[in-house]
């Protein structure tokens, strides 16, 4: 049978005996479509290629994996990472008129209102950043920081999921997805895309933020708890225990083998074979990748652990190291969930909640930094940081701490993986209201994101009902300006 | 041969004509050598629309005007004509990919000669993109938008095999017979009876049905059960299955607050019972798209148009206004893929990059939904008419409005319109393509709907019948004829057997498609009887034949299938003989891992799972929220909700053998089963030996439907001792544990007999928590207190509370862990049917009332633990006393009375709010609720407490308080159960479960 029915046969791919999750490295159809951009691959590959081969290296991209810090809720990039000293003259002033905006959820207008924490310059680079992450400032020779971005939704639901597939609408392949789909995963033991959500709960929207759309589910996030049983069904009841188990294995196998036996030729009954045994060896190794027991007392350190308030993200921050270590290849961390100042979305106070958020995600973030930087592993993985949109420059109401939702100007940053540290890249008006210079559309940060993955977003496509479809879509442009 | 290389074969031996000359056969010549080139090679860019350079190439008078570079062409001087010249030079067409295009010298000599003898255009012919097939693009033309033929039947030179060859074998078989192969010969009884039960129902056989088939030795034994199936309600729940995965069904709305749409479900049993009650396809179209336009209009078809309604539906959408054009879109795509095959919303952007889909034709068709509830409206109406509008209160569409002109919109987007365009048919199929007719006088709605719907169930349409033919054909087969079931379009794929289809679609459209559709139930009768859907799924040859058809498109072996998520729960409740049968009505929750609940972003009542035996309903009744699908049916590729799907994919991946191996319902299914095979097997008067062997008997029997072979049997038996060994092991978890208390979380311990003070009326002031922790009780007010009174059960003091108003309130906050266990030893002497609590941390100050925590009872002998699991279970001989337990964590929650389990289930309460205060003997601080009864001991353990922790402190109380025997509820612990249900787990999780042959 073939496992991708809605595709040409052209594309028809190979489903790898005992694939784990989203075993499926496309290399050899792939660069056969000059996917890869490097000359003399397809010579090599003429055959069907079993996931499990080493990727090839680009020509461009040195990322292999991502770390995706997903602020949740909406970061305020003037009181971040766009320094606006005009907002200190124009305070208390109204925004122009001739700045056209939305005003998500019919909320006050109020007036311009300054950073709520002062910036500082940064690193050898000078790069502007405020006392809200002090400690990722240390870090500002690593940081490519685009102030330019902008996005299509003003409403979390929409913007989340946007941020997350590139449409604001829900169904499309998350990119995290695409990345896996792209380039196959590492270590078979764990799932190549990974998703842990801050324990106050998940996204707007939910599954659709890391869903595999239209393509085969095993493509989809998988939620990781950072503690004890990190993935779903790890294990069965009590009285079964790893000895009660490998009995039913070997029964089962063996029954197996008996069925398969009077059925030649029967991949499809081998590859199934196959994933009992490597659901065996899972049950071992998953639980293995989130025991932080291993790491040493500086290192937890390094990242808040067991200190207030940083010890949830700094747990999740020191996973997401031992998992791109093991060979994930996406890796998305959630700050804030639920709702409201559960998350970032700062309407009451930018002091009170960013205070807190920020307080939870800066000193682990700098942390793996650090960590990456001197294993080695910062070259190979790209950290991305932001929020599904920025925040209003003007305040919710006259004196009131608040801003509301900005789609049309924030920042995001991205570090490591070959991204160009300590700089500053597109601009946002005087008032940081609305990108003005080399914006940086979120088609275009996920052309990027997969530039630095080696991949070409163009020749990245997954045929759909009669269409090549992109995670770009039609669009996106590299960001060149943020490449080392 | 793709589609591309066909066309260009063709094209190539057309030029291989002859070019003869005469003046008189212009207009011919013109139209059969001349125009294809221009159609195919230069139109693309050169039309009206696009006029590269500023030229176009459709008629003889843009011929002439020319482009930017001047006139094309200068007749009788094709070295002076810039189109020869261009060509000539490979500029034209333009390369692409830097890939030449050059014409071949064939076409160049075409149109040299052409320019040559006058360059002669006919009078009024006028040239169209669409209609011819070119290089990179579909015309009308193209094969799947040709009315549909009546080919004759193959006549064969060969056996017939066992008489039951079909006209669809000789379809099959003329092409197998060209290519020198065999179909595979006919699958065995057994394999036969499970794959048509499976096909037809999603359901297994019994062994008792295998072995009736098997023993069925008449001719037409095939064609009864065939019968017998098709006339089964089940049938509708599995094919309909299919037909909701394609209009994108679901029970929510999606996005931030993903409503429940209510009512979809009766779209559902609509679906359900149309199958069942085989309503011809044209009356299927309808309904779903303007059951509220017909003149029989009932609630019936009105809730068919929830067809409309089924999409995602954002209520906080960026742009209200821009939101209506999404919505368009999903409907013209979900109308567009389910009945015609095309993907007609590409051409909302632009004109269809590959099919002959102007963008206009998409505006016309999107004019059929203009009229409805697209603007933006209120919420609570979630994108759909009122129930007024609508005139039922059911979820369903309708026109709503007298709709304002509709504009087509410069690549789509709502802020570049353009012309208006009037509602209308697709262009692709000119013969069909008449004017929509104005709504009849005095009729409520525009009548757009009505016409669409009749233009697609016509049966002239040619893509209706033979998409819908297709697509039985896969479900029934395993793949399509047209690999490509959605899309029969130029980047689809050409059907393995053109003639076969043909044949098919007329065959569902009586023949000379005067009369209509025939019945579709005759349709499936068909194709299950065909040879070709009875022969094995292995073949003789297989080594050869795989080696020239790998992908069986000439149909030689049948097609082994993994169950879909639905057949597979469905067929884990079936073998336990408790799958619930019960037809219509709303979806049932399934109980979802805690963990998988974290990603919602509303956590709290988020997701409350239905009764025990509701889950036990089939699948297709199974609630599907769009923010959060059950993990056990997507790990086994259940469809994504928010796109048609006309074909899942299937996946086989290490999640999946974790989820049979470990998740609580597959184990909760092998020990459904083995309960079942050891009441069917009792022990009565059989040696241990020949016991095991009977039960490994009936184990194969009830989940294989056939009888364990010699081998398995040694094999199952060996495991039977091994694992019944190993589970008597003392050191085993599941040993009865002794009374004991442990120490570790216990963070509150009460005990009357120990620590109590009391003022000078023998009331308590004080209690002393021996926990350690400090979380003393304490009354100050005196007449609130309750009074201690010794020698009270088995000797040991109690304090006496009489409901009115004495309680206590304990010191900071006893529990700090979401995974709690409380202990109470008590006596209920209530005389009302209202709450009373024995511990609780209900505070209205801190805005807790529906997140507290609490343990008490509730009518008259309900119990309850929070408002999410409240007036559960009964408790037993009240008044008199009994440990009443309620435990909470990650894999569930139960309340026991004694060790007894009153109620559980596998999912533990929404998150407490537990920062606040804590009291016993009332709710909290309101003036109310308090516990009418005797309190003799309480004990809280702040985490997860295991399962033999709990009954040893159960245990240790009943000891303590000479309290009637304690009864375990659980089936049944012993070695030799545990070991069966461990056996019926493994079968749970074979190939043989799990795939058809």
């Amino acid at each position: 049978m073939n496992p991708f029915p809605c595709r040409q046969t052209r594309r028809e791919f190979v489903w790898d005996m005992g694939a784990g999750f989203a075993g499926l490295a496309l290399t050899g159809l792939l660069s056969r479509d000059g996917f890869f951009e490097r000359i003399g691959y397809a010579a090599e590959t003429s055959t069907a290629v079993n996931p499990l081969l080493p990727k090839p290296s680009h020509s461009f991209g040195q990322a292999k994996s991502v770390i995706f810090l997903m602020m949740n809720g909406a970061p305020s990039q003037v009181d971040t990472f766009d320094h606006k000293p005009e907002l200190e003259r124009l305070a208390g002033q109204p925004l122009p008129e001739g700045k056209k905006f939305t005003n998500s959820g019919g909320r006050k207008i109020g007036f311009l209102t300054p950073s709520f924490r002062p910036f500082r310059p940064g690193g050898q680079s000078g790069l502007m950043i405020s006392d809200f992450f002090e400690n990722v400032r240390k870090h500002a020779d690593k940081l490519a920081v685009i102030r330019s971005c902008h996005t299509d939704s003003h409403a979390h639901g929409s913007a989340l999921v946007a941020m997350n597939t590139g449409k604001t609408f829900i169904g499309r392949p998350s990119l995290g997805s695409w990345a896996v789909y792209g380039l196959g995963t590492e270590n078979e033991s764990l799932p190549g895309y990974v998703v842990i959500l801050d324990k106050r709960g998940g996204p707007i929207s939910g599954q659709p933020n890391w869903s595999a759309g239209f393509m085969p589910s095993s493509f989809q996030g998988t939620l990781f708890r950072p503690v004890g049983d990190p993935i779903l069904d790890l294990r069965g009841p009590e009285f079964l225990d790893r000895a009660a188990q490998r009995s039913q294995l070997d029964l089962l196998a063996r029954l197996n083998h008996e069925h398969m036996a009077a059925r030649p030729g029967g991949s499809d009954l081998a590859s199934r074979i196959n994933t009992y045994e490597l659901a065996y060896r899972m049950q071992a190794e998953a639980p293995e990748a989130v025991d932080l027991s291993k790491e040493s007392k500086a290192t937890q350190d390094m990242y808040g652990i067991g200190r207030h308030p940083t010890d949830e993200f700094g747990r999740n921050c020191l996973v997401a190291r031992r998992l791109v270590e093991r060979g994930v290849r996406f890796v998305q961390l959630y700050s804030g969930g639920g709702h409201l100042e559960e998350t970032w979305d700062a309407h009451k106070s930018i002091e009170t909640n960013h205070g807190q958020h920020a307080g939870e995600v800066d000193l682990p973030i700098a942390g793996l930094l650090t960590d990456l930087e001197r294993r080695g592993l910062l070259d190979e993985t790209l950290v991305v940081w932001g929020g599904e949109f920025g925040r209003m420059p003007f305040s919710e109401g006259k004196g009131e701490p608040g801003r509301n939702h900005n789609p049309y100007g924030f920042s995001m940053w991205l570090a490591g993986g070959g991204a160009k540290g300590g700089t500053a890249y597109g601009e946002t008006d005087d008032f940081g209201f609305e990108a003005v210079n080399d914006k940086v559309h979120l088609h275009d940060l996920h052309a990027t994101i997969l530039h630095l993955l080696g991949i070409n977003h163009e020749r990245l496509t997954y045929f759909h009902q009669g269409r090549e479809e992109r995670l770009t879509d039609v669009f996106g442009n590299v960001v060149h300006g943020v490449i080392a | 041969m793709t589609a591309r290389t066909l066309v260009f074969l063709s094209l190539a031996i057309g030029l291989v004509a002859p070019v003869s000359l005469a003046a008189a056969d212009a207009p011919e010549r013109f139209s059969r050598d001349v125009a294809p080139i221009f159609v195919k090679r230069c139109l693309e860019c050169h039309n009206e629309r696009d006029a590269a350079g500023k030229l176009v190439l459709i008629d003889r008078s843009s011929l002439t005007a020319g482009g930017e570079s001047g006139p094309a062409v200068i007749a009788r001087n094709p070295d002076q004509s810039n189109l020869l010249t261009r060509v000539l030079a490979g500029e034209m067409p333009p390369p692409k990919r830097g890939h030449s295009q050059k014409l071949a010298d064939a076409e160049i000599a075409v149109l040299r000669d052409w320019i040559a003898t006058g360059a002669n255009w006919p009078d009024g012919r006028k040239l169209d993109l669409y209609e011819a097939t070119s290089e990179v693009r579909g015309g009308r033309d193209w094969w799947s938008l040709q009315p549909v033929t009546r080919p004759g039947i193959p006549s064969l030179n060969v056996p017939k095999r066992d008489s039951i060859d079909s006209p669809v074998d000789a379809f099959i078989q003329a092409k197998l017979s060209a290519a020198r192969m065999q179909p595979a010969p006919v699958a065995d009884r057994a394999t036969l009876i499970k794959r048509v039960s499976f096909d037809l129902l999603g359901l297994p056989p019994t062994y008792e049905d295998v072995q009736e088939f098997v023993a069925d030795t008449a001719p037409d034994a095939f064609e009864r059960l065939v019968d017998r199936l098709l006339a089964s309600p089940q049938f509708g729940e599995r094919w309909g299955r299919y037909w909701l995965d394609i209009v994108r069904y679901a029970d929510t709305c999606g996005y931030e607050r993903d409503q429940e749409k209510p009512f979809a479900w009766k779209y559902r049993d609509w679906v359900v019972s149309a199958i069942n009650a085989d309503i011809p396809y044209d009356q299927f179209i309808l309904e779903q798209l303007a059951g509220d336009e017909l003149p029989d209009r009932s609630e019936n078809s009105v809730i068919a148009t929830g067809f409309l309604r089924l999409g995602t539906w954002n209520d906080e959408p960026n742009d209200p206004d821009e939101y209506k054009y999404e919505r368009l879109e999903d409907m013209v795509h979900t109308t567009s893929t389910a009945f015609l095959g095309l993907t007609v919303k590409c051409a909302r952007c632009h004109d269809h990059k590959f099919d002959p889909i102007p963008q206009t034709d998409y505006y016309r068709m999107a004019a059929a939904f203009w009229p409805g509830a697209i603007d933006p409206r209120g919420r609570e109406l979630l994108g759909g008419p009122t129930k007024d509008e609508l005139g039922y209160d059911v979820m369903g569409w309708t026109d709503i409005r007298q709709p304002p002109p509709l504009h087509l919109l410069r690549k789509g987007e709502p802020k570049h319109p353009l012309g208006v365009v009037d509602p209308g048919h697709l262009s692709l199929v000119p013969a069909m393509n008449r004017p929509l007719e104005p709504a009849p006088l005095g009729a409520k709605t525009t009548h757009r709907r009505r016409q669409l719907a009749e233009w697609i169930a016509s049966p002239h349409n040619p893509l209706t019948p033979r998409v819908l033919a297709n697509r039985y054909w896969m479900n029934h087969f395993g793949a399509g004829l047209v690999r490509s079931v959605d899309n029969f379009g130029y980047t689809g794929d050409n059907p393995t057997h053109p003639e076969l289809l043909d044949w098919l679609a007329s065959e569902i459209t009586s023949h000379d498609r005067t009369s209509g559709w025939t019945s579709l139930k005759r349709f499936h009768r068909l194709l299950v009887t065909s040879a070709t859907f009875r022969q094995s799924s292995l073949h003789p040859q297989q080594d050869q034949y795989v080696a020239h058809d790998a992908g069986n498109h000439l149909w030689w072996h049948a097609e082994r299938r993994r169950l879909d998520s639905e057949p597979l729960r469905d067929r884990l409740l079936f073998v336990g003989g408790d799958l619930d049968t019960r037809m219509t009505g709303p979806g049932f929750k399934p109980t979802i891992q805690a963990e998988a609940l974290e990603g919602l972003s509303r956590k709290e009542g988020a997701w409350k799972p239905s009764p025990a035996h509701e889950q036990r309903r089939r699948a297709v009744y199974m609630f599907s929220q769009r923010s959060l699908l059950p993990p056990l049916m997507t790990t086994f590729d259940f469809v994504d909700t928010t796109l048609p799907c006309v074909q899942r994919p299937v996946s086989t991946v290490a999640p999946q053998a974790l989820a049979l191996l470990n998740n609580g319902f597959a184990h909760e299914r092998s020990t459904a089963l083995a309960l079942r095979i050891r009441r069917e097997i009792p022990a009565a008067n059989t040696g241990d030996n020949k016991l095991r062997e009977r039960h490994i008997q009936r184990a194969w029997q009830v989940a294989l439907s056939r009888n364990p072979t010699v081998s398995e049997i040694a094999a199952a038996k060996a495991h039977l001792e091994t694992q019944a060994a190993r589970f008597a092991t003392p050191k085993s978890s599941h040993a009865v544990p002794e009374a004991s208390l442990p120490t570790a979380g216990l963070t509150l311990h009460l005990s009357a007999s120990t620590a109590v003070r009391v003022d000078r009326e023998g009331r308590v002031e004080e209690w002393l928590d021996q926990s350690g922790q400090n979380h003393h009780a304490t009354q100050p007010v005196a007449d609130q207190r309750p009074l201690l009174v010794k020698n009270a059960i088995n000797s040991q003091p109690i304090l006496r509370l009489d409901g009115q108003r004495r309680f206590m309130h304990l010191a900071g906050q006893v529990v700090t862990s979401q995974s709690f266990a409380i202990f109470a030893v008590v006596t209920d002497q209530s005389t009302t049917n209202s709450h009373r609590e024995i511990f609780s941390n209900w505070n209205g100050s801190a805005g807790n009332s529906g997140t507290s925590l609490f343990l008490g009872m509730t009518g008259v002998d309900t119990t309850r633990l929070c408002d999410d699991f409240s007036g559960v279970g009964h408790v037993t001989d009240r008044q008199k006393p009994f440990v009443l337990s309620g435990v909470n964590a990650a894999n569930g929650v139960a309340i026991h009375q004694t060790g007894n389990e009153l109620s559980a289930r596998p999912q533990p309460i929404g998150p407490r709010n537990l920062k606040t205060n804590y009291v016993i003997g009332q709710q909290g601080n309101i003036d109310g609720e308090y516990w009418h009864g005797d309190i003799a001991e309480l004990l809280v353990y702040d985490r997860e407490l295991k399962d033999a922790e709990r009954q040893a402190i159960t245990r240790y109380l009943a000891k303590k308080y000479k309290l009637s025997q304690v009864r375990e509820a659980t089936p049944d612990r012993s070695p030799d159960f545990l070991a069966l249900a461990s056996l019926c787990h493994v079968l749970l999780n074979t190939n043989e479960f799990v795939y058809v042959d």
